[in-house]
C-alpha cells in the first residue's frame, strides 16, 4: 500500500490533472514553436480565416446591436435622474470599447468558434485523419493547429471592432429615438472620452482571447479520446475552458491596464 | 515511462502554481503605485463620521494625499479614524492642523480634510493624531438652540415657585436655606444656567458666522440669499441671541453672588438676605428678565422657523414629531 | 520454417523486428515481438480485436513508440530516428486506415492531391492532375472524382483510401483491417485490390485482419497474434494445420460465424 502511494506525487486524481496541465503547456509551446517555422501555411489561414471570421459576422452584427441598444436603454434612466443624458454617448462607447466588445465577443466566439473547432479536429482525431495526415509525412500540427489558432487570434479582434461598431450604431438608434442626437454629433460625443489606452487594451484583450479559444478549442480537439463520445467531450470542453480562461483574462488584464492608466 | 510521468507531473504543478500565484498577485496588489509609494499613519477622533468609509480619500488643501486605513469605535463610542498619508505629503500637514468630514462634491464620496496649521508648528509624525475641527450642521445648531430653551423653560419655573414661596413666607426660612436639595438645587441650576450661556454664546458665534458668510460676495451661500429680508431676520435673531445672552449671564452672575453669599454666610443672620426688601425685589426682576427673556426665545426660534433655508429641517422634525 | 530460412538469403529484408515490447500504462500490449519482412511480400497478421495488431504497425509507421526492442524500416530504427528522418521514411510506408480517414472537408480530388502537393511542392498541375488520375484508374474509381468522402460507399472509402496512400508510390504498404464492416463481395474486391496493388507497384505489405478468407487470399505468410506475441507463423494452410488449441479455436470460431 505505502509502495503504491508513493506512485503519485500527489494523489491519482490530482496527478492527472497536473499531466494535463503539462501537457497543455507542451502543446502551446509547440505552438510557437512551428508559427514562425516555414513553410507557413497561407492558404489554409486565409480559409480558416474565413470560416471563423466571415462566418460569424451574422451572429456578431445580432448580438452586438442587441447589446448597444439595450445597453443604452438601461443606462438611459440613472443618467436622466441627474440630467446628463447627454452624456450616453460616452459612457456606452466607454462600456462597449473597454468591456462588452471584447468579452461578449470573446464569450459569443468561445461558443461558436471554440466548440466547431473542437468538435472538427475532434473528429478528425476519432476517425484517424490526423494520424493520416502524420503517415503521408504532412505535420498535422501546423496543418491543422497553427492555422486555426493564427485565424482565431487574427479574426477575434476583427470581429470585436466589427461589434464595437454595430453596438454604436445600436446606440446611436436607441440615442436618436429618444434625444434626436445627430450622426456626427452622437460619434463625436462617443469618441471623446475614449484614450488610445482603452482602444489598446480592447484590441489585447482580444488577441488573448482569440489566441485562448483557438488554442483551448485545438487542444481539446486535437488530444480527443477514442470515440464519437470523445468529439461531444471535446467541443463542450473547448466551449467551458476558454470561457472560464476568458474571465480570467479578463480580470488580470483590467487589472494590469488600470495600472497603466493610472500611472 | 514512470519517471518522465512523474517529472511531466512536476513541471504541471509548478506551472500550476506559478499560474495561481500570478493572477492572485496580479489581484491582490490592486493598485501599483500605491503599493510602492511609502506612507505612514496619522489619526483623528471624531464624534460621527457620518458614513466614512476606508479607503475614501483624505485632501490637504485640495489635494488627495492619501486614504482612510481603518475606522473603529474607541472605549467612549467615539470613531477613531486611522489615515494612511503619503510620505512625501508630511511635511506640510503640521501638528496643529485640524482634519474635519466634508464630502467630495454634490453627490460624493466623503472624505477628510486637513487644513490649518501653521508654519512654526513641527509636521506630524507616525502615530500623531490630529485635533478635530469643530463643524456646525445646521441640525446640530437647532438641536443646541431648542435645548437651551428648555433648560431655561426648566430654571424660570423652578426660580418662580421658589420665590413665590419666599414671599408667600410659606415655611420657614430656616428650612428653606438649610434644606440642603433646595440648596443643590440651587447651585445645580445655577451651574446650568452658566452652561446654557455658554452654549447660546457659542451658538451664537456660529449663527453669526453663517450669516458672515451669506454675506460674502461671489459664494454660493450669498447667490441663493437674496431675500434681503430673510437675511435681516436672521440678522436680527443673532442680535436677539445675544441679548438673550447677556441676560442670562446677569443673571446668572446674580445668582451665583447669592448662593455665594449663602455659601459665605451660612452663621451669619439669613434675614439679612431674605428679608432684605431690596434683594427680593432684585430676584423677581431677575426672574421676569429671564422670562422674558426665555420668550424671546421662542421669537427668535419662530423666526429661525421661517426663515427658507432652514425651513426644510423644521418640516422634518414636525412630521418626526407628527408621528412619534 | 526450413523454407522460409532458404529465402531470407535470397530476398532483401525491408522490415525487422525484435523484441518489441509496448504497454499502455498498466495495460502491456505487445510483448516480445520478432518479425521480418522481405521485399515484395505480403504478410498477414492474424489476432483478435485487442490483441495490438493495429498497435504493432502504428509502431512501424511511427505513429506510437516502442518501449523496448529493435524495430528496424528500410534501414532506419525507429525507435532512435529524428523527426526529419522520420517524415523521409514516411512518405516510403502507405497506410490504409481501418475507417478509411478521408478528409471529410475535402473532395476525392483534394484528398489525393493533399499528400502529393504537400509533399512536392515544385510539382505542375498538370502532373498533379495525371498522378490523381492515375491512382484513381489503378482503384476502378474513376468517376468518383469530384464527390466529397461523405457521398460514397464503404468499399469506395476504402479504395480511395489506399490510393491516398499510393500516389506517394510507397515501398511499404500497411494495411488496418481492409475488409473491416465490409459485405463478402466488396471484401473479395479489395483482397484483389491488395493483390494488385502488390503486383503494379512492388510494395512489401502487412496486413492487419481478422478476416480469413482475406487472409487467405491476400497473405503469402501468415503470423498469428495472441496475447501481444506471436504463436504461429507460416503459411496459411501450414498456420491452421496444427492442433495448437488457440489457433484452432480462432479458426473454428471464424467459419463459424
Amino acid at each position: 500500500m505505502s509502495l503504491k502511494k508513493r506512485e503519485h506525487i500527489t494523489t491519482k486524481g490530482l496527478d492527472d490533472y497536473f499531466l494535463g496541465i503539462y501537457n497543455a503547456f507542451k502543446f502551446v509551446r509547440l505552438f510557437f514553436r512551428e508559427v514562425f517555422k516555414p513553410p507557413f501555411e497561407f492558404k489554409e489561414i486565409i480559409r480558416q480565416c474565413y470560416e471563423i471570421g466571415y462566418k460569424s459576422l451574422p451572429l456578431i452584427t445580432l448580438t452586438g446591436f442587441v447589446t448597444g441598444i439595450v445597453f443604452t436603454k438601461q443606462s438611459r434612466p440613472s443618467l436622466v435622474e441627474f440630467g446628463a443624458a447627454s452624456w450616453l454617448p460616452g459612457l456606452i462607447a466607454i462600456a462597449v470599447v473597454r468591456a462588452l466588445a471584447p468579452l461578449v465577443t470573446a464569450l459569443i466566439s468561445a461558443g461558436k468558434i471554440g466548440s466547431n473547432i473542437g468538435a472538427e479536429l475532434g473528429s478528425m482525431r476519432v476517425s484517424e485523419q490526423i494520424d493520416a495526415m502524420e503517415v503521408s509525412a504532412i505535420n498535422p500540427f501546423k496543418f491543422l493547429v497553427v492555422t486555426r489558432v493564427t485565424a482565431t487570434t487574427l479574426m477575434i479582434p476583427v470581429l470585436m471592432m466589427y461589434f464595437a461598431f454595430v453596438g454604436l450604431l445600436g446606440s446611436f438608434l436607441n440615442v436618436n429615438q429618444n434625444e434626436h442626437t445627430s450622426f456626427i454629433a452622437f460619434f463625436q460625443s462617443a469618441f471623446s472620452p475614449i484614450s488610445f489606452l482603452d482602444v489598446f487594451t480592447g484590441l489585447f484583450k482580444s488577441i488573448m482571447y482569440g489566441f485562448t479559444i483557438g488554442m483551448v478549442g485545438c487542444y481539446k480537439g486535437y488530444n480527443a479520446s477514442r470515440g464519437t463520445e470523445g468529439v461531444g467531450k471535446a467541443a463542450n470542453m473547448s466551449v467551458v475552458i476558454s470561457m472560464f480562461l476568458i474571465f480570467i483574462e479578463e480580470i488580470v488584464i483590467v487589472q494590469i491596464s488600470n495600472w497603466i492608466r493610472i500611472a | 515511462m514512470a519517471t518522465k510521468n512523474k517529472h511531466a507531473i512536476r513541471v504541471g504543478l509548478f506551472i500550476f502554481i506559478g499560474l495561481i500565484f500570478f493572477t492572485v498577485g496580479v489581484l491582490a496588489i490592486g493598485n501599483i503605485n500605491k503599493t510602492f509609494t511609502k506612507t505612514f499613519l496619522i489619526k483623528t477622533v471624531f464624534d460621527d463620521v457620518s458614513g466614512l468609509q476606508p479607503g475614501n480619500n483624505i485632501w490637504l488643501s485640495g489635494v488627495k494625499i492619501g486614504t482612510v486605513k481603518e475606522i473603529n469605535f474607541n472605549e467612549n463610542t467615539q470613531v477613531e479614524v486611522i489615515m494612511k498619508i503619503e510620505k512625501k505629503s508630511q511635511q506640510y500637514i503640521r501638528k496643529n492642523a485640524k482634519a474635519k468630514i466634508s464630502s467630495e462634491g454634490l453627490i460624493g464620496n466623503k472624505i477628510i480634510v486637513i487644513s490649518g496649521g501653521t508654519p512654526d508648528s513641527a509636521p506630524v509624525e507616525n502615530g500623531d493624531a490630529l485635533p478635530i475641527e469643530k463643524t456646525y450642521s445646521t441640525e446640530k445648531m437647532m438641536n443646541t438652540l431648542q435645548e437651551n430653551n428648555i433648560n431655561m423653560l426648566t430654571i424660570t419655573d423652578n426660580l418662580k415657585i421658589m420665590s413665590e414661596k419666599m414671599i408667600e413666607g410659606q415655611g420657614t426660612i430656616g428650612k428653606l436655606l438649610n434644606d440642603e436639595t433646595l440648596y443643590k438645587n440651587l447651585e445645580h441650576t445655577v451651574a446650568t444656567l452658566t452652561r446654557a450661556a455658554e452654549n447660546t454664546q457659542e451658538l451664537t458665534a456660529s449663527v453669526s458666522n453663517f450669516t458672515k458668510k451669506l454675506n460674502e460676495k461671489g459664494g454660493f451661500a450669498n447667490d441663493l440669499v437674496t431675500d434681503t429680508i430673510i437675511f435681516n431676520n436672521i440678522r436680527q435673531s443673532v442680535a436677539q441671541l445675544k441679548e438673550v445672552i447677556s441676560t442670562a449671564d446677569e443673571f446668572a452672575n446674580n445668582l451665583k453672588d447669592a448662593s455665594v453669599d449663602i455659601n459665605n454666610n451660612t452663621n451669619s443672620p439669613l434675614g439679612i438676605l431674605l428679608h432684605d426688601e431690596k434683594s427680593a425685589a432684585s430676584l423677581k426682576l431677575s426672574i421676569q428678565n429671564l422670562e422674558s427673556s426665555t420668550e424671546k426665545l421662542d421669537e427668535t426660534m419662530e423666526a429661525l422657523q421661517h426663515n427658507f433655508l432652514l425651513k426644510g429641517y423644521f418640516k422634518k422634525k414636525d412630521k418626526n414629531d407628527d408621528t412619534e | 520454417m526450413e523454407k522460409l530460412n532458404k529465402s531470407d538469403i535470397i530476398k532483401e529484408q525491408v522490415i525487422s523486428i525484435q523484441g518489441l515490447y509496448k504497454s499502455f500504462g498498466e495495460n502491456s500490449v505487445l510483448n516480445g515481438i520478432d518479425l521480418t519482412i522481405h521485399k515484395g511480400e505480403n504478410v498477414v497478421i492474424l489476432g483478435r480485436s485487442g490483441s495490438g495488431k493495429s498497435v504493432l504497425i502504428k509502431i512501424i509507421a511511427g505513429l506510437l513508440k516502442p518501449d523496448k526492442g529493435i524495430v528496424n524500416v528500410l534501414g532506419m530504427d525507429i525507435g532512435s530516428i529524428d523527426e526529419k528522418q522520420l517524415l523521409k521514411l514516411r512518405l516510403k510506408i502507405g497506410f490504409s486506415f481501418q475507417n478509411s480517414a478521408l478528409y471529410d472537408s475535402m473532395s476525392v480530388r483534394e484528398n489525393l492531391e493533399f499528400p502529393l502537393i504537400r509533399n512536392s511542392r515544385h510539382l505542375t498541375k498538370k502532373e498533379i492532375d495525371h498522378a490523381v488520375e492515375e491512382v484513381l484508374e489503378d482503384v476502378h474509381l474513376h468517376q468518383t472524382i469530384n464527390q466529397m468522402p461523405s457521398e460514397l460507399s464503404g468499399g469506395q472509402r476504402k479504395r480511395i483510401g489506399i490510393a491516398r496512400t499510393l500516389i506517394l508510390r510507397p515501398e511499404i504498404m500497411l494495411y488496418d483491417e481492409p475488409t473491416a464492416g465490409l459485405d463478402p463481395i466488396t471484401c473479395i474486391t479489395i483482397n484483389e485490390l491488395i493483390n494488385e496493388v502488390q503486383e503494379r507497384y512492388h510494395t512489401s505489405s502487412i496486413i492487419i485482419t481478422h478476416d480469413l478468407t482475406c487472409a487467405k487470399a491476400t497473405g503469402d505468410r501468415v503470423a498469428m497474434l495472441l496475447d501481444g506475441r506471436f504463436v504461429a507463423q507460416g503459411n496459411f494452410d501450414e498456420i491452421f494445420n496444427t492442433e495448437e488449441e488457440t489457433v484452432k479455436q480462432f479458426y473454428d470460431y471464424n467459419f463459424i460465424n
